[in-house]
């Protein structure tokens, strides 16, 4: 039997069937060059594990753990057998409206981004706001509106409106905004390439703007929000002129 | 049967460790080594509905790895390596082994990304070919012949003289 390097790698990684492993060691037994090769080998794969074992033994940061035990999961009620299958559910899935009791547990407090796609969000589809990949990301109705809609010029009925738009200190644009659907939530975003992602949401702003001519002027946004625009503001507010003209750039 | 979701937040904590130490082997600095490890944890969270009841979870995981590392992260640590220079490896316990591992270690770094990956897995977290092989997405062929390659480069690259 030649032994060739491929047979040797798969011998030392343990992967071969137990008859061509006896017969690389019969041949190991018998020559001393193909010992050495094993030998080497060995050697290589136990100074790989010893140059990164140490990470195993340094504390592990508290984040890391925190991401584990409150990172928002997906769901998993339903036993899923096969990636089939759940691809399957996904496409079923229809868009729902929010509903009430997903918020109202937090509703009595500010709830920030992260906070926020930690305790309730799950992946939705065709929702105003999804999380993704950790953050929370505008999608449909409220990107449309982010990227269309101006607080000067927008109908009383609107499932959005939006509220203040200004620079942020990144040099960015961001809005903010009223979902009227649901329990109504104020929220900034912030541009971001082609993507609105949401910075921060506060549930509960929603009474004050269903079914009135609700035309939001910073003194009527949530304090809580006030205080997000406050850190993030750079100079003024954009008025009618320096809306449109953003929107005319695309918020870029 | 289908894990609770609990139980499976309890196996990534277990789990957490490995994923650093998979991270490092991929990025180069441990900060970015532990985004990596904190986005793929959060990824899976988000996808646990994909995690298949006959999969490992670390072949899982490492899978979502490797694809936020390609993705995201590997961009990322480069648009900022701009203004945060390249850490040398850091942390490393042992005395009279320590320029060993340093020198495994940046041998490592050295390779391009797919050996290192294959190595990584296969020699580092003890995966099989044919694990090894789904978290790259690769016919098994391609893995092995990857580390084949990864192997004799790190061989050559540790016997140069220092």
């Amino acid at each position: 039997m030649i032994i060739t390097d491929e047979i040797l790698m798969a011998y030392v990684d343990d992967e071969l069937e137990t008859e061509a492993r006896a017969a690389v060691e019969t041949a190991i037994a018998e020559s001393p060059e193909l010992a050495r090769r094993v030998a080497r080998q060995q050697e290589l794969r136990r100074q790989l594990r010893g140059a990164f074992d140490s990470v195993l033994k340094e504390p592990v940061p508290d984040r890391l753990i925190d991401a584990a035990r409150r990172a928002p999961a997906g769901r998993r009620d339903a036993a899923v057998t096969d990636l089939d299958r759940a691809r399957e559910k996904k496409s079923e899935r229809t868009p729902r409206p929010w509903s009430w009791p997903e918020w109202s547990a937090i509703a009595a407090s500010v709830v920030l981004g992260a906070v926020l796609s930690q305790t309730m969000l799950r992946p939705f589809t065709a929702e105003p706001i999804v999380a993704r990949d950790g953050r929370l990301l505008a999608q449909d109705v409220l990107a449309r509106a982010l990227s269309n809609q101006l607080s000067a010029d927008q109908s009383a009925d609107a499932r959005v409106a939006m509220g203040l738009s200004f620079r942020s200190k990144d040099g960015g644009y961001c809005r903010t905004f009223v979902l009227r659907d649901g329990p109504g939530l104020a929220g900034i975003a912030c541009r971001e390439g082609e993507s609105w992602p949401v910075e921060v949401v506060i549930p509960g702003a929603a009474g004050a703007t269903q079914g009135s001519e609700y035309a939001m002027a910073g003194s009527e946004l949530p304090v809580a929000l006030l205080k997000e625009i406050e850190e993030r503001i750079d100079g003024e507010p954009l008025d009618a002129a320096g809306e449109a003209a953003a929107r005319l750039d695309h918020w870029r | 049967m289908d894990r609770t979701i609990d139980a499976l937040r309890e196996d990534i904590v277990q789990l957490v460790p490995r994923l650093r130490r998979f991270a490092r082997t991929i990025a180069r600095n441990p900060h970015d080594a532990d985004d990596l490890a904190q986005i793929t944890i959060e990824r899976a969270l988000a996808r646990c509905e994909q995690l298949r009841p006959d999969s490992r979870l670390e072949s899982w995981m490492f899978g979502i790895m490797r694809n936020a590392w390609i993705d995201e992260v590997r961009a990322r640590v480069r648009r900022d390596r701009v203004f945060a220079p390249e850490e040398a490896a850091a942390n490393v316990g042992g005395e009279h082994d320590a320029v060993n591992v340093l020198a495994i270690q940046s041998a490592m770094q050295r390779l391009p990304e797919e050996q290192r990956m294959a190595v990584s897995l296969v020699l580092v977290e003890g995966l099989s070919y044919k694990e090894a092989a789904e978290v790259m997405e690769v016919p098994i062929g391609t893995l092995t012949s990857r580390l084949a390659r990864g192997r004799e480069a790190l061989a050559a690259l540790l016997s140069e003289p220092a």
